[in-house]
Order: structure tokens, then C-alpha cells, then sequence
């Protein structure tokens, strides 16, 4: 027993020693008892053996590409196992960042962005579970599963799409063509007063979201038509680079109202939400984390005032 | 359907805002999943379950961002999230006492893509990993594969130092004989012919 304990006492030295977790001292004592014994040294290379074995072992499993539904998860996104097959959860990435990503309003927190914005986002997803976007079949297939009229289903769905598409393109204009190139009234002493001008050709009078505690300041408007109607598209820059500029799109609606929703097209980032008979959308280059933050400043403004 | 959204976060909080901090951790999420597969794969000895394990510790570590502090070690922090999570597992299905026996179970039906298996070395040492106990298996896990010290080791499973060394022993060492004595599916397949 006593011959046991020992040889157990000794292994953890040995490999101890080999895991370099051992002090000068007791390595050196173990590095004398090795030299000067040979069953010391074969049980000593045994052990280091096993180990390069056990590391080589696993070695593999680190250049196994990672499955998309463990990258999803990493981002807090919510591939949706249920409207998605097996083969949709295999394909490429970029495919799967197409998806529409069903995001919710997460619960009011003391320190809401304290969090990372996924979480909340996939956390209030879980809450409401409704889908709804762009990428075709997938979205035609939610919706139809959801609302009882296919027909119209697919119709809104298909009207969503060209006006998302619509907000996207105008805000790729703007930000290629340059600074407030295409503001149409630009801001100027009074930001009220372009807003104003912009509101006149708007069947609904528009309010200005003040942005500033953003670092956003409103740089002008433009009128724009998204999917046949004319809508307003709000300008903002920053010299802030983590968020760049941003536009609001806002126009009339006669759909239902819709939880602020995230999307991404034409490499854009884009958080669109319906209420009281107003579509808007915020669209920017930016994290959807600052996305999330500004939509939810813009709406408890516009719903506040 | 309500739609009011309360007051944003106050504007003179953005410069105290964790997105920066929140953008290294999602990319150390990222990039930290190899290696928790490979962590998880030796808990659970399936491919499966070894991800069904890494996506709730990916969960569990969003939910719990804040409680990570900023400047220790993230994959250490990540691994005692997947390990904590297996053994809630492990209880809840109560399935500690045959987690050996269904492994048993496992390389038993199985037995001819086992054999083919058997014929690769490191599929061997694979195997006689798996037939460590648990603790001892995720020990070895931690330390010898995954490179982290006593210190860390300890921390990640929540118990001292000594007790970790005293596991590790015992995993290397049985793993060493298993391998000696040709165990893993060899050893197995004897044992099986032979009744």
C-alpha cells in the first residue's frame, strides 16, 4: 500500500514536472531522481508520451470548420431550427447572413447596452417569435405559416422587400457620393426648417429624432420614393468612425405594425420597424449594437413627442 | 399592439458604453470555439452532443457577459461554462453512474467502424480517453490538451490544486497502461472475444 501511495506521489511529480508546474526545488530534486535512476527516466518518458499522444489525439478536431449553428450562436443570433432544414443550416455563411434574423425588443434592463446587443436582441427573439424578411423562402415560408392569406402574405412580403431594398440603395448613394452631395435640404441654421420643407411633399407631418446624444448630428433630408411612395430619408454624420453616418427612412404604411426587425443588404446593416401607420427604417454601415440603441432613441421619440 | 419604447440609454453614457468590450467578446466567443469543441468532445465523446454543449455554453456566456471580468482568461471562463454545463447535464439525466456504460454501449454497436478506426493510432488514444472517468477525463482535457496550468485547471472545475494533480495523475497513468497494455478497441475486442 505504502509502494502504491508512493509511486502515485511520484507520478504526480513526474508530470507535474513535465507540465512545468513544479518549483526550482522540487524540480530539481526531481530532476536528480530521474538522472540517477533508470526506472525513474523509462517512467518519466512513458508518461510524456501518453501526453504528446493525448494532445496529438485531439489535434484534428481544431481545423474542423465550425459549424454555422455554433457561429450563430457565438454572434447570439437565432438560426430558427424549426423553418430551417438541415441543408439551409449547411450552407455558406454568407448565405445564412442573408437570412432574416427575427430580432425583438429586448426587456427594459437598468444598463440596456451593458450587454451585448445580440443577446437582447435574441432574447427578446425568443419572446415573440415572429419572422419576417427578406431572404425568399424562407420568409415566404414564415409568413405563410403565420397569417392566414398567403396570398396577401406574400404580397406584403414582396412589397417589404422592395422598400427595405429601397432604403438600403438610397443610403449606398449617399455615402458613396460624398458628403451632403445629395441632401436635397440640407440642415442649416434651423434643422427644423429642413425637416419642415421635406415634410410638405409627406402626406404625414415628420418629426426630427434628435440624434445629438449619439454624437449624430442631422446633416439634412432628402425625398425619396421607396417602393412608389415618397418617403423621407433623414441624414446624420458623426465624426464618430464606430458609427458613421446613418439615415432614417421614414414613409406611410398602411401594414400592420412590426417589431423593430434587423436586416442586412447590399452591405448595409438596417433595423426597419412599423408603427401607427409610418414605416421606418435606420440604416448605417454601423454595429447593429449602435443600430439597436439609436432605433430605440428614435422611436421613443417619435412615440413620446 | 403596445409599441412604446422607453428612453433610450442616457446620452452621456455612450463613452462609458461596453460595445468596444463587447466586440472583443463576441470575436473571443468566435474565436474560442475550436478549442471548446475540443473540450466538449472529450466530455462527451460524441460530435454531437460535444456542439449540442458548446452552443448552450455560447447561450449561457451571452447571457453572462457581464459577469466575465475583463482580464482573465476568456477561454478559461468558457470552459468552466461548458464544463458546468455537462455536469448539470450529467445530473439532470442521471446518467453520471452509466456515462461509462454507455460508452461501453456505444463502441459495442459499433463495432465495425470501431475496428476500422482501431487500425489509426490516435483513434486508439481517443478511445482509451474515453474509457477515463469523467473528472479525470476532463482534467486531462484541460491540462494536458487544452494547455491550461493547475491553477487554471483548478479554477475551471472548481476544486484545489492537489485535487487536479491527483486527477491527472490517474487519467495519464491509465492512460498510459491502456495504451501499453494495446487498450482502447483492442484491448476491448479482446476482452470481448475472450467472452
Amino acid at each position: 500500500m505504502q509502494k502504491r501511495s508512493d509511486e502515485a506521489h511520484s507520478d504526480e511529480a513526474l508530470i507535474a514536472y513535465l507540465d512545468d508546474e513544479l518549483d526550482p526545488v522540487e524540480r530539481q530534486h526531481v530532476e536528480a531522481w530521474v538522472s540517477a535512476d533508470p526506472a525513474g527516466r523509462e517512467r518519466l518518458a512513458a508518461l510524456a508520451q501518453s501526453g504528446d499522444l493525448a494532445r496529438h489525439a485531439y489535434a484534428d478536431i481544431i481545423n474542423e470548420p465550425v459549424p454555422e449553428r455554433l457561429l450563430a450562436a457565438a454572434r447570439g443570433e437565432t438560426l430558427d431550427g424549426e423553418t430551417l432544414d438541415g441543408e439551409t443550416l449547411g450552407s455558406d455563411r454568407a448565405s445564412q447572413e442573408a437570412q432574416i434574423l427575427m430580432l425583438k425588443r429586448p426587456e427594459r434592463t437598468a444598463a440596456p447596452m451593458q450587454r451585448r446587443w445580440y443577446y437582447g436582441l435574441a432574447a427578446a427573439a425568443g419572446l415573440f417569435g415572429i419572422a419576417f424578411g427578406g431572404a425568399g423562402s424562407y420568409l415566404g415560408l414564415t409568413l405563410f405559416n403565420t397569417a392566414g392569406s398567403a396570398g396577401r402574405q406574400a404580397m406584403a412580403s414582396e412589397a417589404n422587400n422592395i422598400w427595405l431594398d429601397n432604403a438600403a440603395g438610397y443610403y449606398k448613394l449617399l455615402a458613396n457620393a460624398g458628403d451632403n452631395k445629395l441632401i436635397d435640404v440640407p440642415a442649416t441654421n434651423d434643422p427644423r426648417e429642413a425637416l419642415q420643407k421635406i415634410s410638405q411633399s409627406l402626406p404625414q407631418q415628420m418629426r426630427l429624432p434628435d440624434l445629438k446624444p449619439w454624437g449624430l448630428t442631422f446633416r439634412g433630408a432628402r425625398l425619396i420614393v421607396v417602393d412608389g411612395r415618397p418617403a423621407a430619408q433623414l441624414v446624420y454624420g458623426t465624426d464618430n468612425k464606430a458609427i458613421g453616418s446613418l439615415s432614417l427612412v421614414i414613409s406611410g404604411s398602411k401594414q400592420a405594425d412590426m417589431q423593430p426587425t434587423f436586416d442586412r443588404r447590399q452591405d448595409v446593416n438596417m433595423l426597419y420597424w412599423r408603427h401607427q401607420g409610418r414605416a421606418y427604417a435606420l440604416v448605417g454601415q454601423t454595429d447593429i449594437g449602435y443600430l439597436w440603441g439609436i432605433a430605440n432613441d428614435v422611436a421613443w421619440q417619435l412615440d413620446a413627442i | 399592439m403596445s409599441f412604446r419604447w422607453k428612453q433610450a440609454e442616457p446620452v452621456s453614457r455612450q463613452a462609458e458604453r461596453k460595445t468596444p468590450a463587447s466586440s472583443r467578446f463576441g470575436d473571443q466567443l468566435i474565436a474560442v470555439l475550436p478549442r471548446l469543441r475540443r473540450f466538449a468532445r472529450g466530455l462527451t465523446r460524441s460530435v454531437t452532443e460535444a456542439d449540442d454543449l458548446v452552443q448552450a455554453a455560447c447561450e449561457r456566456a451571452l447571457m453572462r457577459e457581464h459577469q466575465f471580468q475583463e482580464g482573465t482568461r476568456f477561454d478559461s471562463w468558457m470552459f468552466r461554462i461548458v464544463q458546468t454545463i455537462w455536469i448539470d447535464q450529467l445530473r439532470a439525466r442521471s446518467v453520471r453512474k452509466e456515462d461509462d456504460e454507455v460508452a461501453e454501449e456505444r463502441l459495442g454497436t459499433d463495432a465495425p467502424v470501431r475496428r476500422v478506426e482501431a487500425r489509426i493510432a490516435l483513434a486508439e488514444v481517443r478511445e482509451a480517453i474515453d474509457l477515463l472517468p469523467t473528472d479525470q477525463r476532463a482534467t486531462l482535457m484541460l491540462v494536458t490538451v487544452e494547455g491550461l496550468s493547475y491553477k487554471e485547471a483548478a479554477e475551471v472545475a472548481g476544486v484545489p490544486v492537489g485535487t487536479i494533480m491527483s486527477r491527472l495523475a490517474r487519467a495519464r497513468v491509465a492512460l498510459q497502461q491502456q495504451l501499453d497494455a494495446g487498450g482502447g478497441i483492442r484491448g476491448r475486442t479482446k476482452n470481448a472475444e475472450a467472452q
